[in-house]
């Protein structure tokens, strides 16, 4: 099928570091995608804990109010668009080509373009630190007037975040094509790797709804620097319509958030319980249908604006609950009746159910109206935030890494270091995150930066700031085992897991044209097949 | 593949993290009702919370307890392999309907406390005027419009502006519907009660208004719930509820104090 001629100079070897620059290989684009947003995930990481300092006890002094703003705001804007949206596409870039049994991507160079435009436009985002006024200050949904009021930081973030949406635009684009085009004999859509068909779902809404912010953003733009107005009630504009058109793009963007990472524990959950993915066209489904009814639930995060019409919205927000029921059943159903072992991959794969679970469930106490006019805005749903996007996303990026790491670099994980790494980082992010929902109940609003000892809430931010603490301790253990990794040979089989998809058909890591011959594929898991070539079991 | 059985002291800690948590949820969910609100809207909306809260805890100890069940009972024992079970269509369609029931019972029971909160609004109740400011409030009294049975002590409006040093005291009467209408004119507030269990944004170039009836007399703490800039975070004020008749001796030592017509009281006060 496709393959790239790659033309060799024979006897030139470029260096390494130019290797990197000019490289078009996917793999080596998936490598430096998840360097990158690792590296901002750690950024992100360190502005989360100066909050929590700020937060821990009442009254606090530690930062000022305005630094306040600006580090909440680009520990967001860090973690949303410089790490979670594009970690997928460091795993996809990967992982698709390889599981679709490909040698590249559709458009390799407009892939390494892809990739490029994301450190300008991290590096132009935090620049805003050190310009007058600070980094961008009005929270990452910069809502308008208050956008319009502060400094040259925010124009610095509104063209990052135009420059990373075009990034995801144009990923979007390539994941479709390589997806609809570039499948191995035999792999028909049904077939598909499932984080294929979480990706191709992702693409689809980057591609429809990213051009929707850029949109937006766009016009904040010119409301700042030309005197536009429309956003602006005295020239006839409308304050309301920016969170309208910020939501239309932003609701879909929670699904970019997380589909992937529902996809990364389904390839995994499947492996360690020695069974296929219970449902799978269910779950296609429901993917597929979380993906358009995510396109109708926007104003469920305006519900306090009185301009909303409030049963629309409360109902097909509820009706969102459907699929995801339906996710959670197909994972259920994969363990039950399993083998189930319990690697470290493994581990983070629960975590993400169990987690999510949660996070889904506090999602409905938002989505019944009246209950969301006293916890809109508070710390409850920051609780809901970070179950969907840490106990969900952030807990698949780490079983994926563990996962995929034979396979990428050639070498295992520690698996003890990997245990501690997993024990840590549930227990913190329980402590961390459980107590939220009892201070947004109590009546704590988000994005404060400091409140009254009288308030009665600093016993529960202690407690969060302490878990908080022990979130970046969890971190100990994962680096020594990546540098123990690294320290070591090479010595990973094809497959070290007996799993099922295309990409274990290769050595680890695989050559530059990724497969020298591809098993046949007749099921959604071809290596599986392989194994058990007398049939047995299906 | 090695085999894995489940080591005793890792079902021991899947066991234990199960019971923190079931516990945790539990005392957080219990905490929650402790105030309950204090307007005939907040009992509503707190019934309503309780439903939710039931739904969400048997959704989530179901699902819980399946999983970890799950996780013991099929834990790998041997290399054989277990029934390659796909799944089946009726499975399946029991998959799409248990949620489809949930989410449409939970939805028709907000929507019924949604009609019956909108129910309650008024036209003649005491209407206050609020409008948020970067960084505090300010609240106003239309002489004309403090409710059924007050005789206007005087012309005018009578307000009461804050600092984000001196939180301004909003003072409403007891036991009658209490309209808020909301004004911004510079960025978007939020007007968040928390002992009302309910907040409505301010936005330029929009009116938003709600009707409350409290039940209860005391000072409840209150502050602005939406992102408004550097001191968004002392944009705090207090809700005094008090007795008509409390309220209409405060009304005229302001009306007597700010539109200087108050003859009833002596200016001495505190
Ligand atoms: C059953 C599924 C879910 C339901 C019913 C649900 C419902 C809601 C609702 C109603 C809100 C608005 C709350 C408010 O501001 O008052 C909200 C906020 C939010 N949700 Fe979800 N959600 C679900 C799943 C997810 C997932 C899967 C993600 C991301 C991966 C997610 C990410 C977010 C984020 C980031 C916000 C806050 C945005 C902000 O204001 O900054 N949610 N959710
Ligand atoms: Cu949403
Ligand atoms: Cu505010």
């Amino acid at each position: 099928m496709a393959s790239v001629a790659v033309p060799q100079l024979s006897g030139y070897q470029r260096p390494a570091v130019l290797d990197w620059i000019m490289t078009v290989d996917h793999k080596k684009l998936g490598i430096l995608y998840l360097y990158f947003t690792l590296f901002f995930f750690a950024v992100g990481g360190i502005l989360a804990l100066l909050v929590r300092t700020q937060l821990a006890v009442a009254d606090n002094s530690f930062v000022g109010n305005d630094a306040y703003n600006q580090i909440f705001t680009m520990h967001a804007s860090a973690m949303l668009f410089l790490f979670i949206i594009p970690v997928w596409a460091g795993f996809g870039n990967y992982l698709v080509p390889l599981q679709i049994g490909a040698a590249d991507m559709a458009f390799p160079r407009i892939n390494a373009l892809s990739f490029w435009m994301l450190p300008p436009a991290g590096l132009l985002m935090f620049a805003g630190f050190i310009v007058d006024g600070g980094a961008a200050d009005g929270g990452w949904t910069a809502y308008s007037p208050l956008a319009q009021q502060t400094g040259v930081g925010m124009d610095m973030w509104i063209i990052a975040v135009i420059v990373l949406g075009m990034s995801s635009t144009i990923g979007a684009a390539n994941f479709l094509v390589t997806m609809f085009r570039m499948r191995a004999p035999g792999m028909t859509m049904f077939r598909m790797p499932i984080f294929c068909w979480t990706m191709l779902v992702t693409a689809l809404l980057q591609l429809l709804a990213t051009p929707v912010l850029a949109a937006a953003l766009v016009m904040l733009f010119i409301d700042r620097n030309y005197g536009g107005q429309f956003f602006d009630p005295n020239g006839g504009g409308n304050v309301v319509l920016w969170q309208n058109v910020f939501w239309f793009y932003s609701h879909p963007a929670v699904y970019i958030m997380i589909l992937p990472g529902m996809g990364i524990v389904s390839e995994i959950l499947p492996v360690f319980s020695r069974k296929p993915l219970f449902g799978y066209k269910a779950f296609v489904f429901a993917t597929i249908g979380i993906g358009g009814l995510g396109f109708s639930v926007w104003a469920h995060h305006m519900f306090t604006t009185g301009s909303v019409l409030l049963p629309f919205f409360g109902f097909m927000t509820f009706m969102i609950g459907v699929p995801t029921g339906v996710k959670i059943f197909n994972w259920l159903g994969t363990l039950w009746g399993g083998s189930i072992s319990f690697p470290t991959p493994m581990l983070f794969a629960l975590g993400f159910v169990s987690m999510f679970l949660i996070g889904g469930i506090n999602g409905t106490y938002s989505a019944a109206v009246p209950v969301d006019f006293a916890l809109h805005d508070t710390y409850f749903v920051v609780a809901h935030i970070h179950y969907v996007l840490f106990g969900g996303s952030v807990f698949a990026v780490f079983g994926g890494l563990y996962y995929w790491f034979p396979k990428i670099w050639g070498r295992k994980l520690n698996e003890r270091l990997g245990k501690l790494h997993f024990v840590l980082m549930f227990v913190g992010f329980n402590v961390a995150f459980f107590p939220m929902h009892m201070l947004g109940l109590d009546g704590m609003p988000r994005r404060i930066a400091v409140y009254a000892d009288s308030a009665g809430w600093e016993a529960l931010n202690m407690l969060s700031t302490g878990g908080a603490f022990l979130i970046a301790v969890s971190m100990i253990p994962f680096l020594i085992a990546v540098v123990m990794a690294f320290m070591r040979p090479k010595d990973q089989p094809d497959d070290p897991w007996e799993a099922n998809t295309l990409e274990w058909a290769t050595t680890s890591p695989p050559p530059d044209y990724n497969f020298d011959s591809l098993p046949p594929v007749r099921s959604e898991r071809p290596l599986f097949d392989a194994r058990h070539s007398n049939g047995e079991g299906h | 593949m090695r085999r894995v059985p489940l080591p005793r002291r890792l079902r021991l800690f899947f066991a234990t993290g199960v019971a923190a948590m079931l516990a945790l949820a539990a005392t957080g969910t219990a905490s929650a009702i402790q105030p309950g609100g204090i307007t005939d809207e907040a009992r509503l909306m707190n019934e309503l919370f309780w439903i939710v809260t039931i739904a969400g805890l048997a959704v989530f100890v179901l699902v819980g307890a399946a999983l970890v069940y799950a996780m013991i009972r099929y834990r790998r024992q041997g290399d054989e392999l277990p029934p390659q079970f796909h799944g089946g269509a009726k499975i399946e369609a029991a998959m799409v309907g248990v949620p489809v029931v949930i989410v449409i019972a939970l939805f028709t029971i907000s929507m019924i406390t949604l009609v019956q909160i909108d129910d309650k609004a008024e036209d003649d109740a005491l209407t206050i005027e609020v409008t948020g400011f970067q960084f505090s409030w300010q609240f106003a009294y239309n002489m004309d419009d403090l409710g059924t049975n007050t005789d206007a002590a005087a012309e005018g409006t009578i307000a009461i502006i804050g600092t984000p040093q001196n939180d301004p005291v909003l003072v409403m009467p007891v036991d009658e519907p209490v309209e808020f209408l909301l004004k911004s004119n510079d960025v978007i507030h939020s007007f968040y009660v928390k002992d009302f269990l309910y907040k409505l944004d301010l936005i330029p170039g929009r009116e938003n208004s709600f009707t409350v009836t409290a039940r209860e007399t005391g000072d409840f703490s209150a502050q602005c719930a939406e992102l408004c800039g550097t001191n968004h975070a002392l944009m705090r004020f207090v809700v005094r509820v008090v007795e008509r008749d409390e309220f209409d001796a405060w009304v005229a030592e302001e009306a007597a104090r700010q539109l200087g017509t108050g003859t009833r009281v002596s200016a001495s006060g505190q």
